[in-house]
């Protein structure tokens, strides 16, 4: 079989003399899907991205068997991937006085640290201060879409309508009936694959071909039926069945050892901002693109107050720069765009454009993730081996807490990704004792037979949560740094105690022995789903998005990421950044036609 | 690009190991593996070949050739290790492993009253046996105390 490659389309150059009508800043998901919609609305568009353009092939080199790599996939010496332990012993920045040459986050630390190497940033370059956090960064055309583990979710009233609910925090200005054929548009354009379970706290999507279950997943499934509980095939976004009107990607080919190493997919079966978006935008001739470009500033005019367009250095030149839009759209990532926005100090907006409310930065919320627990199938112990990981994702286990019932030591909830059968690499390997033949034959006899699972938890969206600029610190660009004022607090301790006891009863009742339990939580920042430092809401004081990701406060304005979201929920927020960013740009492109905006 | 099912290279290193497979099952067996002389005799780029043979013996020790698949020597192992040994910019590391190869030959001395090297082959099992136990690092590197039962008085000095 040969896979066909068409490569990327020619870029057109870049002119920086002309007013283009909207300015991207990112290149990842939210960026790219304000791209699309953007460009195919006719509307001419310059995206800006602070990375590189990465030759992606070459980086993720997908099928490449471990023993034809000469580190096993390890980055060359002089690497060093930040441990949970440095996160936390440690105070930011995490590379200050390193010996090692580049530090990259703990993604590195996966297994396949040579794959992400030039995806992930330099923390030396990438410093920032303040509490403890795990902030991954991928500055590459992509963003964090190159590394994405998949999972696409949909958000449903139980989120939106979150304190309507329960009592806490805000309801978001929308609700799931006007975000549905937001979210039916990407799973059209980019293709999901999943199973329907009619569950009012986790809409189904428009799946393309399922993944199968392993036994144990299977058996599992069973079994929570009784508690009145749904294990489902992960919902992957990832097209299954192919994709008609994009040429740059393949379907899935369910070639296995998609666990292997950091995201990554070399046919983009999975969804990539770059084969997804990016380059069929560029098909339309009406979408420029420049790399290396790093914003720091949003421009003013003097005398409207509205944005006029991005400064920005390139990184390799340390050259500065200005582009010119009549509308600008941040999609830097939740923390990116927070920064960004904050840097932008003029005398019409002195604590950083679009922050009359005081509240850019604030709010800042996410997943915790840690707990867990392993288990082992018994009697698939000694059975054939099974390709059982050529799948983009194992299973979803959707929230059950909350919902119905009141827990009582926490609001919100979780839900559990996990996955069971055999792997590329054995990892029982590892704690197996002994050695010999009869160690080989223990492992090999046990290597398909667990089965494990660990939980994405709300983080309560709190004011007190937030990030700022340090006075002091800046990053080897000169552009100053943010700041945390981040930790976890009692409901997410509550709900990761709860985890681990529903996660062994989960797994007992399905008959399934629990061999491990791990009751840690993980640093802040962790799960890499920052959400919430410029939230949507209805009123401009304690908001500083409306509905449609616009600035309250200008109106050519729009941040169409992660932190426009009013509370994290515990889906992974990928698919919902993708489907409010649709929304937002068509309103965009309507007002721009009419003048509105 | 092609899918690696296309790739000659990829499939004839799988074969490799697959061929070499069913040409040692029948005359290695596990025992006669650890008599037979070491397949290692020159210097590594970090190892010596002394270091190199012993590192070599005990990798195929741990996953051995057997009817099944080929073992740790056949997918050359501890070139591999000597070749991350030799790149790699951490000192320390390095020394861990010199100095951890040394404690064997100290631990066969202990219990064989021989190196690990001239050490007949259920001798040497016995070294491996006493590694995988634990003991050679806690009890015999680093001589600790604890995790028994204390007779007598506990150790430490009395606050004055």
């Amino acid at each position: 079989m040969t896979l066909l490659r068409v490569p990327p389309p020619l870029e057109q150059d870049v002119d920086l003399s002309k007013t283009y009508d909207a300015v991207i800043v990112g290149s990842g998901a939210a960026g790219g899907m304000a791209a699309h919609v953007l460009t195919s609305r006719g509307l001419q568009v310059l995206m800006l991205e602070a990375g590189k353009k990465l030759p992606i092939e070459q980086e993720l080199r997908s099928m490449q068997w471990p023993y034809d790599h000469p580190r096993r996939g390890d980055a060359p010496p002089g690497y060093h991937s930040l441990s949970f332990n440095e996160y936390n012993i440690r105070t930011p920045p995490y590379a200050k006085g390193s010996t090692f040459k580049h530090v990259m986050s703990y993604v590195g630390g996966w297994g396949g640290s040579d794959y992400v190497k030039n995806i992930l940033v330099d923390e030396k370059d990438h410093p920032y201060t303040g509490t403890k956090y795990a902030w991954v960064r991928a500055r590459a055309l992509g963003g964090k879409t190159n590394i994405w583990g998949r999972l696409a979710l949909r958000l449903s009233d139980y989120d939106f309508k979150a304190k309507t609910h329960d009592g806490y925090g805000d309801d978001w200005p929308i609700s799931y009936a006007d975000l549905q054929p937001y979210y039916d548009k990407v799973d059209l354009y980019l293709g999901i694959s999943g199973v329907k379970e009619n569950l009012p706290h986790l809409p189904d999507s428009l799946f393309q071909r399922p993944n199968k279950l392993t036994l144990g997943e299977v058996r599992m499934r069973e079994s929570l039926k009784n508690m009145g509980r749904v294990l489902t095939p992960y919902r992957a976004g990832v097209t299954t069945d192919g994709l008609k009107h994009n040429r740059y990607r393949s379907k899935c080919y369910g070639r296995g050892a998609c666990d292997r190493r950091p995201g990554g997919c070399d046919i983009h079966a999975a969804f990539d901002s770059p084969t997804g978006l990016i380059y069929p935008a560029m098909d339309t001739g009406h979408l420029t693109i420049r790399t290396n470009s790093i914003a720091h500033e949003v421009l003013v005019d003097r005398n409207t107050g509205k944005a006029r367009g991005i400064a920005f250095i390139d990184s390799a030149t340390h050259k500065s720069y200005e582009a010119k839009a009549k509308v600008v759209i941040l999609a830097a990532s939740t923390l990116e765009s927070a920064r960004l926005l904050l840097l932008s100090r003029s005398p019409q907006h002195p604590n950083g454009i679009g922050n009359s409310s005081g509240h850019v930065g604030h709010n800042f919320c996410e997943h915790v993730m840690g707990p867990g627990v392993t288990g082992l199938v018994k009697d698939l112990v000694g059975k054939p081996p099974t390709l059982d990981d050529g799948r983009p994702g194992g299973f979803y286990i959707p929230r059950f807490r909350n919902l119905q019932d009141r827990q009582p030591g926490f609001v919100r909830g979780y839900g559990f990704e996990g996955s069971g059968g055999f792997s590329i690499f054995p990892g029982n390997a590892m704690g197996t004792p002994g050695f010999g033949a009869q160690f080989k034959k223990e492992v090999r006899d046990h290597a398909g037979a667990f089965i494990g699972m660990g939980g994405f938890g709300e983080v309560l969206a709190r004011y007190e949560n937030y990030v700022d600029l340090d006075p002091d610190a800046k990053d080897a660009w000169g552009i100053p740094t943010l700041r945390f004022h981040y930790q976890f607090g009692d409901n997410e301790r509550k709900m990761c105690e709860d985890m681990v006891v529903a996660g062994r009863e989960m797994f007992e009742a399905a008959g399934i022995e629990v061999v491990g339990t791990d009751d840690k939580m993980l640093t802040e920042g962790w799960s890499i789903h920052e959400l919430g430092t410029a939230r949507m809401g209805s009123d401009p004081k304690t908001s500083v998005l409306n509905q449609f990701q616009q600035s309250h406060d200008v109106k050519n304005l729009f941040v169409v990421d992660g932190s426009s979201h009013v509370s994290a929920s515990c889906q992974n927020p990928t698919w919902t950044i993708m489907a409010l960013a649709w929304r937002s740009c068509e309103y965009l492109a309507d007002g721009f036609r009419k003048g509105t905006l | 690009m092609t899918d690696a099912t296309d790739r000659p290279e990829l499939l004839s290193r799988r074969e490799m190991i697959e061929a070499t497979a069913a040409a040692l099952a029948a005359p290695l067996l596990p025992a006669q593996a650890v008599t037979a002389p070491a397949a290692v005799a020159l210097p590594g780029k970090f190892l010596t070949a002394a270091e190199l043979a012993l590192l070599d013996a005990l990798t195929d020790l741990i996953i051995p050739t057997d009817d099944h698949s080929p073992g740790a020597r056949a997918a050359l192992v501890s070139g591999y290790i000597d070749g991350r040994l030799a790149e790699s910019l951490d000192p320390e590391l390095q020394a861990r492993w010199r100095s951890g190869l040394e404690a064997v030959d100290g631990l066969s001395q202990e219990l064989n009253g021989k190196p690990f090297m001239q050490a007949a082959p259920d001798p040497r099992v016995a070294v491996l046996t006493r590694m995988a136990a634990g003991e050679a690092g806690i009890q015999v590197d680093q001589e600790y105390k604890g995790n028994v039962y204390q007779r007598g008085e506990y150790a430490g000095y009395d606050a004055k």
